[in-house]
């Protein structure tokens, strides 16, 4: 970080501290070329819509399935890079400010503890929302091409046979459910929800951590745990009924109260099938998602505050 | 010391801040399950299925994506008529992605017709073997189906092909009761029309199978009638026929060929469409009036007797006894 930011970042307020250090952190991100990545996915993207997979469909469908097929490789793509890059990127900040000897010229000035912490982890969430941001535009434009051509073929098709109107409107509706809409943007801030999460857990591990590959790996099991925290939680709802031991209960109490449950995160997998994100539903998602990084960000500045470097 | 401290206080108030969340995360789970938003658990037989695969497809967002790839294997599958293997890999792609229409198609109708017709000329097999595979894979495939429309009830081209596959004449002879599965096509048939979503000829083959449920003709006739005044669209050869069976049916005393040209608009036009109608044995469709019109209708038209498909040999109806003789 070059002095003059250092010196305004000590002197401004904490959301000016903030800002700077996550602008730093995102310019050191994006200096490790990670948006290399965005070439890949605009292969996978392209690729989903022009691949004709072996598939049976019938003529009604006039290709409708390659809408689900384009928002699945896409969506899957997305979820796979921002979990990757939240990680990765989370575990890579602290040790690379170590070994730079940038942390130290950071902690001497009056910068706090937490708001050097939070800048960190705001940066690696901006190069997520950015990447994530510039994917989704690159999905929406294949998909709204490619939902187009269907709708225009459907509409040929129903004019040669005399459908009603009705009938029109309704494969009209059917096949727009799986075009670009708001559901699907929906999916796209929840999948940013479950990486901030992540990237939150990777920051607090990250701060009682020895090494990068430690972070990383255990970041990533606490990824998969979190998938199971359900599972934990039921056990220990239902352990009563089923009989449980209380070493197995006492386990699954802890597991669920600790970890994140990332598969409310899931309704990224109906959407992608042309379900609906009901507004109250995303609101409590985003609720959820606050809630989640929030709280790690502060159990990572409350080992963090009084760390001996 | 401080470590072991501090460790412990964040773990108290992980607990506090766990436990204050718990009710609402559980709820939301809930809520979530219920609106069909986020799949059921997987069930322990469908996580051993998946072996090593399901750590991936626990992972939202990746869960269609995998089925994807399920379905180029079961394509495989299919092509080798791997049959068995085709029924457990859709089996494991409805638990991925239980929403999507094409998998519960295609699952379906690779059980209920590719399976089934490969086993009516698999020529290494017995007769009885071949017999009995043919009426299973029938079944699988519509056990499967019915399993699409629990998952989807609101979804009316899985209610449409449960019709299609009742009152199918290839199929339906798999069944014990041949009227009950007319009346259940009927229903399906209308069902998938209340949806409001329904192509338009889904409510006429809902015609078409409830002409064919002994019982219900006057009920049949009705609906018949309406969907006759209601277009001109409606006026297909075979809603045409059925409404002349019907009114016949209705109404046995009266003038057969007079209600035939009504209905039809000329002579030989009644009497090439009643002819077909009457040589579509395999459909097993009511044939109430129609000798006695096409009696009529050809001796007004000097159809020679030879020509009068009344007294044309009609072609057997294929069926099991048919294609398993040997």
């Amino acid at each position: 970080m070059s002095q003059a930011a250092t010196a305004s970042a000590s002197q401004g307020s904490h959301t000016g501290r903030i800002l700077v250090i996550a602008t730093h952190a995102f310019t050191q991100l994006m200096r490790m070329k990670v948006f290399y990545f965005l070439a890949i996915f605009a292969v996978i993207a392209l690729a989903s819509n022009f691949i004709s997979l072996p598939q049976h469909e019938g003529p009604e469908s006039m290709g409708s399935n390659v809408l689900s097929q384009i928002k699945s490789w896409s969506l899957g793509t997305m979820t796979l890079f921002s979990v990757v890059l939240a990680i990765v990127a989370t575990a890579l900040l602290l040790p690379k400010d170590i070994e730079d000897r940038t942390l130290y010229t950071v902690l001497a000035k009056p910068v706090p503890r937490f708001d050097y912490l939070a800048g960190k982890l705001l940066g690696v969430l901006m190069l997520i929302f950015v990447s994530l941001a510039l994917m989704d535009l690159l999905m929406v434009a294949v998909l709204q091409v490619r939902t187009s051509m269907v709708l225009t073929q459907q509409q040929e098709m129903a004019t040669a046979l005399g459908w009603s109107q009705g009938t029109i409107d309704s494969m009209r509706a059917e096949t727009e459910a799986l075009g670009p809409n708001w559901s699907l943007q929906g999916a796209v801030v929840a999948v940013f929800l479950r990486s901030a999460v992540m990237a939150a857990i990777a920051l607090m591990i990250s701060t009682f951590s020895t090494s990068t590959l430690f972070t990383t790996i255990v970041s990533f099991l606490v990824y998969f745990i979190g998938y199971f925290q359900a599972d934990a939680r039921d056990v220990y709802l239902h352990s009563g009924e089923a009989g449980q031991g209380v070493l197995a209960r006492l386990g699954s109490l802890l597991v669920s109260l600790i970890l994140p449950d990332f598969q409310l995160f899931n309704v990224i997998d109906t959407v992608i099938q042309g379900g609906v994100l009901p507004l109250d539903v995303f609101g409590k998602l985003v609720f959820v998602g606050f809630y989640y990084t929030v709280f790690y960000t502060f159990a990572s500045w409350f080992i963090f505050a009084d760390k001996e470097f | 010391m401080r470590l072991v401290r501090k460790s412990m206080i964040l773990l108290a108030v992980a607990l506090v801040f766990g436990a204050i969340r718990m009710p609402f995360e559980s709820a939301l789970r809930g809520e979530l399950e219920k609106s069909g938003l986020i799949p059921r658990e997987l069930e322990v037989g469908t996580k051993q299925k998946l072996g090593q695969t399901f750590a991936a497809v626990s992972l939202g967002g990746l869960r269609t994506l995998v089925a994807t790839f399920y379905n180029l294997r079961a394509f495989s599958e299919f092509t080798e008529q791997r049959w068995g293997d085709v029924a457990r890999t859709f089996d494991l792609i409805v638990t991925l992605a239980p929403h999507t229409r094409y998998y519960w198609e295609t699952g379906y109708w690779h059980q209920a017709y590719n399976a089934a017709s490969y086993y009516i000329n698999e020529e290494k097999l017995p007769a009885e073997r071949r017999r009995e595979a043919w009426r299973e894979s029938i079944h699988a495939g519509r056990d499967f189906l019915e399993r699409g429309i629990r998952n989807n009830p609101d979804d009316w081209s899985l209610w449409a092909n449960k019709g299609f596959l009742l009152s199918d004449p290839n199929k339906f002879p798999a069944f014990r009761d041949q009227a009950k599965s007319f009346e259940e096509a009927a229903e399906a048939y209308r069902k998938a029309e209340a949806t409001g979503r329904a192509l338009p000829y889904v409510k006429r083959f809902s015609l078409y199978a409830l002409a064919r449920v002994p019982g219900r003709e006057d009920e049949a006739l009705e609906i018949a009638r309406r969907f006759y005044n209601e277009s001109e669209r409606n006026h297909t050869p075979t809603l045409l026929s059925l409404l002349f069976v019907l009114e016949a049916h209705a109404d046995a005393s009266q003038d057969m060929e007079e209600l035939a040209v009504r209905l039809f608009g000329t002579k030989e036009k009644a009497f090439e469409q009643l002819g077909t109608h009457w040589q579509r044995t395999r459909d097993r469709f009511p044939v109430y009036g129609v000798a006695e019109a096409l009696q009529r209708l050809g001796k007004d038209l000097d159809i020679p007797a030879g020509e009068n498909p009344l007294n044309q040999p009609l072609p057997p109806p294929p069926g099991p006894d048919q294609w398993f003789s040997q």
